[in-house]
């Protein structure tokens, strides 16, 4: 007579009475939670990250906003009333979800542009500055020092956009490109009277953060220094680095200051709100889909063995340990739990990739795999099934007589 | 291993063991290593609650029991499944096969435990005791002797110091009675094992170094 395994004969005794209906039912609860608690997970987590600005996606202008003083028809009239004292601005450094401010410091004396190349086109100007930590680009050339002829500016999109489809369309001119607007030169005359001074000016490149012209801030502290030497460089606005822009105290902070800023970028405060109740109400049906499964895979478990009362009994009366029988279940049971699992991964990771691709074509960076959050989801979810289960399978068989 | 009973008073059997003279309840008993005991029990004496208080399936005795240094009323589960598995034996008065196992299946369930008989000498034995063309059938459809003789087979196919006894031979006839007692002889001797065996009358199927009336 041949030999037997083992394994194969109290499998047989003990995993006889096995309901693959109700195996089934119990997977897919559990494969369906998971998913769910996996999904809710990443909608969170996307969304930080397009907040939070991490990934490339500071264009989105969720990172950083530039505010300034309302103009109201009291301070219309007074000089110097849209400017930021350092009190205030000491205050807005303090202000919740605020990491960073930076100064707009504009010019101070008089700016005027022309270009050659268009036979007399003239303009008098404005130029601003920023540290160069707010900038969202800082192209090839982006510095001058004192002796250098040539200035890089970089131009708002908005400003290109303005002319592109407004100016240009309505006065019969050509609409430009970015790169025909960096091949064109500017001439620069900065200075009053007599005293002037001449530059070159060249677009080296185009912001969707700061809705201003930019020059490298030694050059504006260079004419202010020069040419206007006594007035106080207060500026006029600012721009702040924020971690969530969305944060409802933040929002309050700017109201009851009256300080503006571009309203789209608090729109995401609103999207925020609708984004948290969508993903902590699936987040919460996960839990409940996964804590229905979990249970209903305990009770299949609980049931496997109370139908098997009798051969378990016997099974420890023959010498069998109850620590081999439990983790003979265990073996079991553990690999459908893992596979279960791995099932729902697979579909958060496609899922990711999913959405990944369409960021890309809405022009937002998001990774092509689920971050930590998602695996530490997973990781603890895992955990406690494990846990449970075990429980649930040495607490059954040491029931046993 | 030594076998050790102080003073066991079942629960149970509390008043009733007081009207008449037991020589096993509440007493204090050493069973010595490869001894060979026989226990008469009259109907009612508690035979089967002594075989489960000392295989450790009932703990509702007073007393202590030690089989050496294994204390019956402290031992864990894992202490008693190792104690079960290597070192004492059972045949049951209830013989206690798995129904839906056949007979070969219910012999390795038990030898594959400790893989100390080889399926050889298992198969020989299941021969001996007339059984072997039973192996494919299933327990559940042999007849009351048959299970018997299946059921000392599978107490034999694993290492004992000792092997307890209740009734093993109560639905066999004289011949294959006479088979089995010589098969747990050759079996036990060869283990230096010792025997304990539990029955409603006297009797003289092995050679017993003692007997008690429960």
């Amino acid at each position: 007579m041949k030999p037997l395994k083992q394994s194969r004969l109290v499998q047989k005794l003990l995993l006889r009475h096995r309901s693959n209906n109700r195996l089934w039912a119990s997977l897919i609860a559990l494969f369906a939670g998971t998913t769910l608690l996996l999904i809710a997970v990443m909608i969170w987590w996307n969304f930080s990250l397009i907040l939070s600005g991490t990934h490339d996606n500071d264009s989105l202008g969720s990172t950083f906003l530039t505010i300034g003083k309302q103009v109201t028809d009291q301070s219309m009239g007074k000089k110097g009333a849209s400017l930021f004292t350092p009190k205030e601005i000491s205050t807005i450094e303090n202000a919740p979800q605020v990491q960073d401010v930076g100064m707009l410091v504009s010019n101070r004396f008089p700016v005027y542009a022309s270009l050659s190349v268009a036979n007399g086109f003239s303009t008098d100007m404005f130029l601003e500055a920023v540290p160069d930590r707010f900038m969202d680009k800082q192209p090839n050339g982006w510095s001058w020092q004192e002796g250098n002829t040539q200035v890089p500016i970089i131009l708002s999109s908005d400003f290109l956009n303005l002319y592109n489809y407004g100016f240009a369309l309505s006065q019969n001119l050509p609409q430009l490109s970015q790169t025909t607007i960096q091949a064109l030169a500017f001439d620069i005359t900065i200075g009053r009277g007599l005293y002037t001074e001449q530059y070159t000016g060249r677009v080296v490149g185009f912001s969707d953060r700061i809705s201003s012209v930019l020059v490298p801030q030694s050059f504006i502290e260079h004419g202010n220094k020069t040419f206007a030497p006594n007035v106080p460089v207060a500026p006029s606005r600012l721009i702040l680095q924020v971690k969530d822009p969305s944060d409802k105290r933040f929002a309050e902070f700017l109201q009851m200051n009256n300080y503006t800023t571009n309203t789209e970028q608090l729109r995401w405060n609103k999207m925020r709100g609708v984004v948290d109740a969508v993903a902590s109400g699936t987040g919460v049906l996960a839990l409940l889909l996964m804590g229905i499964g979990t249970l209903v895979f305990i009770l299949f478990i609980e049931l496997t063995i109370a139908k098997a009362e009798a051969s378990l009994s016997l099974l420890l009366q023959m010498g069998y340990s109850p620590r081999y029988l439990a983790m003979f279940m265990m073996r079991r049971f553990v690999p459908l739990i893992v596979i279960t699992l791995l099932a729902s991964t697979i579909v958060a990771v496609i899922l990711q990739e999913v959405i990944a691709a369409k960021g890309t074509a809405l022009n937002v960076t998001l990774p092509h795999l689920p971050g930590w959050p998602v695996w530490a989801a997973l990781a603890v979810s895992a955990g406690a099934l494990l846990a449970f289960v075990s429980r649930a399978i040495f607490k059954a068989i040491n029931q046993e007589q | 291993m030594r076998l050790s009973l102080e003073h066991i008073v079942p629960i149970p059997l509390k008043d009733k063991i007081n009207e008449y003279n037991s020589r096993v309840w509440n007493q204090q008993l050493t069973f010595n290593s490869g001894e060979r005991v026989f226990i008469q029990a009259p109907s009612g004496t508690g035979k089967t609650t002594l075989i489960h208080f000392l295989y450790g399936l009932r703990k509702d005795y007073e007393g202590k029991i030690h089989w050496s240094a294994f204390k019956m009323h402290e031992i864990n589960r894992e202490q008693l499944s190792q104690l079960r598995a290597s070192s004492v034996s059972v045949i049951f008065q209830d013989m206690r096969l798995f129904p839906e196992l056949t007979t070969w299946e219910n012999i390795e369930v038990k030898r594959r435990l400790t893989n100390t008989v080889s399926e050889y000498d298992a198969e020989k034995w299941l021969d001996k005791l007339g059984v072997k063309h039973k192996a494919d059938s299933p327990a559940s459809k042999l007849s009351y002797g048959e299970q018997q003789r299946v059921a000392i087979v599978r107490a034999l196919v694993q290492p004992f110091e000792w092997l307890i006894m209740d009734e093993p031979f109560s639905h066999l006839d004289y011949a294959n009675r006479q088979r089995a007692i010589a098969l747990i002889d050759e079996v036990a001797t060869m283990n230096r094992a010792g025997l304990l065996l539990a029955d409603l009358d006297d009797n003289d199927y092995f050679t017993y170094s003692r007997k008690l009336l429960l």
